[in-house]
């Protein structure tokens, strides 16, 4: 049966129902806007479904076992046996039960759910295609719109997701054996967190990195601690190589690299996992017809109300050029754009965006590092204190790592943090809170903390940035 | 049920604020949608603010003789509870308006902030705080720890916005504005006297620190920002608040306008007819110090929009005038005979339609009169509309109603149409639209006195033709001295685009033309 295509109308159309789209629209629903969420694939979008949820469900497991199975100092003897698919049905459904969530919420907000593909007819409809043949297709018109596509995972030449033995990230995430060997290509967040999972649950781990070390973008003294934690896991860590290609072995596959002199290097493995980055969705829906233009790389450009050229589309989340692609991001450019078509004075004016790398140990960070503050202008004070000078660290038997402060000397103001150590990507929250609030440190370090807490160790790295910390020695 | 604001709508095309003149409504009256509310004079008009609610008064905002900003909360209502829907539909349409304004007051004071580029050290609830009231963040000094600003300084800082906004009478106060419109009003109110203060001094530094958007500010007002006054010496440099750019763009504007006025005021004269009562004290004499050298009267209002608009037209055309002698005894015995007949009909025939209609003969004949300059894009438009816009002296200043299509019109019917709106004008009741589009402006400055004039071009067109008295002169006919009647023309051109010649062979057209009346039968 072909259904006609009807035109239905909307005051607010938002595209894509991942974290960035489903909260919008909520959002949007909650002040009383007519709106329409299109997702054609799951709710929860990439987050939920293929990326930070089961990701951290993985790692939590792996986790697990690992430290069951590492703790003889304690006296505590066990060789845990891990049923992979178990723990991946496991994970499964904490998705499942998430993603119904979501489903369940945007409902009870009296968000419209539309299951399709939309593509732009003009600047003030779309058609959605929905999915399966013979499902027909519909037109919508909107008044407002906000694109959250999100992004996708980059494929690079020599290796593609269809061959069975090419892992994504997303398909690491489903595997159902650990494999015996893994390369992993791309020493990012992303490559770093998988390497370590499936190095603790008994892969023999090599990644291949193409710059001079892991995790780009941070700090060499805080990627330091997770590069000497892996080497201590067993992973082969291999730089200034970019992968090739692969080839069927008897036994396995071989994966070539090689150097920027142009030197190959051969590794054997059972899969290789390619996390190289992941690249914005815009070239599916025609936003050409409704005169947008994404740049180069498929990025969009917004205004601090997070509206395109076209000023009543808007677009949130990792199609957002100039943003971290990063679900938190998302969420709240998605509520910057519903409360601005809702006719509130809003804007996306965070002071700092925090993020979180789940290797082993956590990153935390937020804010300006000490060269940054430099940069713009400061002259910055830091304060550090290490896990090691932690009592609850030292309990947890994990005290790598240390808790960094940076704030500018003159006013105190807090600017940033770096906290790369057990449960950094909660403790990050703190300092985030204040730098929105232009707290300083002396209000940081005022503030009583819990004894004994991983906690103590923001308020003890203020103290130190002042020259007042009791169990570090002041700078 | 709720408590709905109501905001200076914006009544006129680009009018960015309104005297409030008269409330026709007080707290605790009933209003319904669509009843005037206040009368709120504009730039050029007169113009009756209708509610978009039905309810009951709450509060007025704004006193009689405020100049409100487009956009301000001038009344609250309540809105009516019976009529729930009814009520929220006229608020949907009456706040769509209301929505995009606080989406632009936001946007001005956000994209200070982010031109900043750096760290505003306030709690997101303050800055959310500062979007709503239309605050500049970086404008607020902070009161909290290390200058942090809290809700009470954004709250000061817009509550001192308004108190500036209340206050009508001379104004020498300067802080940060709500919009730099605002600021400018008030700076020009303050009168010309600032530019003898110390601002207008230039500092003349190699080097100055000032932040990102205090520089761009300076950009923006065309100000070398080595030349501001410092603020304060920061680690031995002298430092640049945005404030003193401000305020030393405002000192170097006012200079400017002084010497504008200078000339303005002789040129002017010829122009505005109506300038000869109260006005010529804020116009000729500025006082030359502070508070109480003399009466001050506000320049506001259709005084100041007359003032920018001359001052603009000045500064931009360079103006050359032509004068002439018309001996019009037969157009003058033409219309003796004519205005019987037009009584009849029920119009009252002046000289003004005669002249319209060679004005209209003559600039068909010579189409760059009755053009425009595009400088953008570098283009003379050559206008295939004629609007002939009649200066008319009113009380409050000079008005030009426009008398659109007047080529397509017959005599009578410019009669009317031109003395329908002129009596209008004077009322005050014409709307901002029967004052725009106008392409060539007439202005009879003869009603006074006096021969020629230098009348100031109605810009953007490009030439204004002034009328003299028609008087009884001795003019020589055929080897005889006999008196006849003489009109004197003067007629002023942008000689960017008009040259010399061309405005002369356009004058001998119309003069031809009034000679004998007896052509325009032709035309």
């Amino acid at each position: 049966m072909v259904v006609g295509d009807i035109a239905t109308g909307t005051e607010l159309l938002v595209i894509g129902a991942g974290p960035g789209g489903y909260v919008a629209a909520i959002r949007a629903a909650q002040n009383g806007i007519d709106t329409t969420l299109v997702e054609k694939d799951a709710y929860g979008g990439t987050c939920l479904n293929y990326g930070c949820i089961p990701s951290k469900a993985l790692i939590t497991g792996a986790n697990l076992a690992h430290e069951a199975g590492h703790a003889e100092e304690m006296g505590i003897h066990a060789d845990p046996v891990v049923d992979m698919s178990q723990l991946r049905d496991w994970k499964s459904g904490v998705v499942d039960q998430l993603t119904g969530g979501v489903e369940k919420l945007c409902k009870a907000n009296g968000v419209n759910l539309v299951e399709g593909t939309a593509r732009f007819k003009d600047e003030n409809a779309v058609r959605i295609a929905h999915g399966g043949e013979g499902q027909g297709s519909e037109t919508i018109e909107f008044e407002h719109c906000i694109i959250a596509t999100g992004s996708r995972v980059i494929q690079i030449p020599g290796f593609d997701f269809g061959d069975e033995p090419v892992w994504s990230s997303r398909d690491a995430l489903e595997a159902d054996t650990v494999p015996e060997r893994l390369v992993v290509v791309g020493g990012g967040y992303i490559g770093m967190e998988l390497s370590t999972t499936f190095a603790k649950l008994g892969a023999d781990v090599t990644v291949v990195e193409m710059l001079d070390d892991i995790l780009p973008g941070y700090e060499s003294d805080v990627a330091r601690v997770v590069r000497k934690r892996a080497e201590e896991l067993g992973i082969d860590m291999h730089f200034g190589e970019g992968a090739s290609g692969w080839r069927e072995e008897d036994d396995g596959i071989m994966v070539t690299t090689e150097t920027e002199d142009g030197e190959e290097n051969e590794y054997r493995a059972d899969k290789v996992l390619v996390a190289v980055g992941r690249s914005p969705v815009t070239d599916t829906m025609d936003i050409e017809s409704a005169g947008l233009e994404a740049d180069d790389r498929g990025f969009l450009s917004v205004d601090d109300r997070r509206r395109t050229d076209v000023e009543h589309i808007y677009a949130v989340g990792d199609v957002v050029e100039d943003t971290p692609m990063l679900a938190h991001v998302a969420s709240k450019e998605g509520i910057v754009a519903a409360e601005h078509v809702a006719g509130e004075p809003v804007a996306f004016d965070s002071q700092a965006v925090p993020a979180a790398v789940f290797t082993d140990p956590e990153i935390g960070t937020v804010g300006m590092t000490e060269a940054d503050a430099e940069e713009a202008g400061f002259s910055p004070v830091v304060g550090q204190m290490p896990f090691r000078a932690s009592g609850r660290a030292l309990t947890t038997n994990h005290a790598d790592g240390f808790v960094r402060v940076v704030a500018d000397e003159e006013s105190g103001f807090v600017l940033g943090a770096q906290i790369v150590g057990p449960e950094a990507s909660e403790l990050i929250a703190e300092l985030a809170f204040a730098i929105e609030m232009g707290a300083t440190l002396e209000d940081v370090a005022s503030t009583i903390h819990t004894h004994p807490t991983l906690a103590e160790a923001v308020m003890e790295a203020a103290e130190n940035a002042l020259g007042q910390a009791i169990h570090t020695l002041n700078r | 049920m709720a408590l709905k604001e109501f905001k200076l709508p914006d009544v006129g095309e680009g009018v960015a604020e309104g005297e409030l003149v008269t409330w026709h409504v007080a707290p605790g009256d009933e209003v319904t949608e669509d009843q005037v509310l206040a009368e709120v004079e504009t730039d050029k008009a007169l113009v009756d603010v209708p509610s978009p609610f039905n309810g009951t008064v709450k509060e007025l905002l704004a006193e009689e003789g405020d100049v409100v900003p487009v956009g301000d909360v001038i009344i609250t209502i309540q809105e009516d509870g019976d009529d729930e829907e009814a009520a929220e539909a006229a608020d949907a349409a009456g706040s769509e308006s209301a929505e995009s304004d606080d989406a632009d007051d936001a946007d001005g004071a956000s994209d200070d902030e982010s031109s900043s580029g750096g760290r505003v050290f306030a709690p997101p609830s303050v800055r959310r705080l500062a979007r709503e009231l239309g605050v500049d963040l970086d404008a607020v000094d902070g009161s909290g720890p290390s200058g942090r600003v809290t809700e009470g300084d954004v709250r000061a800082a817009a509550d001192d916005d308004g108190d500036e906004d209340e206050s009508s009478g001379p104004r020498t106060v300067q802080t940060n504005g709500k919009s730099a419109t605002a600021k400018r009003d008030e700076g020009t109110s303050a009168s010309t006297s600032a530019s003898a203060s110390a601002p207008a001094e230039s500092a003349d530094r190699k080097q100055t620190l000032a932040a990102p958007a205090t520089r761009a500010l300076a950009k923006e007002e065309g100000v070398d920002i080595d030349a501001v006054p410092a603020t304060e010496m920061r680690d031995g440099e002298a430092f640049v608040s945005p404030e003193a750019v401000q305020e030393y763009a405002q000192a170097q504007r006012e200079a400017q306008a002084a010497d504008a006025e200078a000339v303005a005021a002789e040129a002017d004269a010829g122009t505005a007819t109506a300038e000869a009562t109260g006005e010529a004290t804020s116009e000729s004499a500025p006082p030359e110090s502070g508070p109480g050298a003399g009466e001050r009267v506000p320049y506001k209002g259709v005084r100041k929009a007359i003032g920018d608009q001359m001052q603009r037209s000045k500064y931009t055309a360079p103006h050359v005038t032509h004068h002439d002698e018309v001996d019009v005894t037969e157009l003058v015995e033409l219309r003796e005979q004519l205005k019987p007949v037009a009584e009849e009909r029920g119009s009252r025939l002046t000289y003004m339609p005669f002249v319209m209609k060679a004005v209209i003969a003559a600039l068909k004949d010579f189409p760059y009169l009755n053009s425009q300059l595009d400088e953008e894009n570098e283009e003379i438009v050559l206008r295939d509309e004629y609007n002939i816009g009649v200066a008319a002296a009113t009380d409050a200043g000079l008005l030009v109603p426009v008398v659109h299509d007047a080529d397509r019109k017959g005599m009578l019917e410019l009669a009317d149409e031109m003395n329908e709106k002129v009596e209008k004008a004077r009322n005050r009741k014409i709307a901002p639209e029967e004052m725009r589009g106008g392409t060539f402006t007439i202005t009879n400055v003869g009603g006074i006195g006096g021969e020629y004039a230098t009348p100031i071009i109605n810009y953007p067109e490009v030439a204004i033709l002034a009328l003299g008295a028609i008087k009884e002169k001795p003019r020589v006919v055929d080897g005889e001295v006999v008196p006849r009647n003489v009109l004197t023309l003067s007629l002023s051109f942008d000689h960017r685009v008009v040259d010399g010649a061309q405005g002369a062979r356009f004058t001998n057209r119309v003069k031809e033309l009034l000679e004998d009346p007896k052509l325009l039968v032709l035309e």
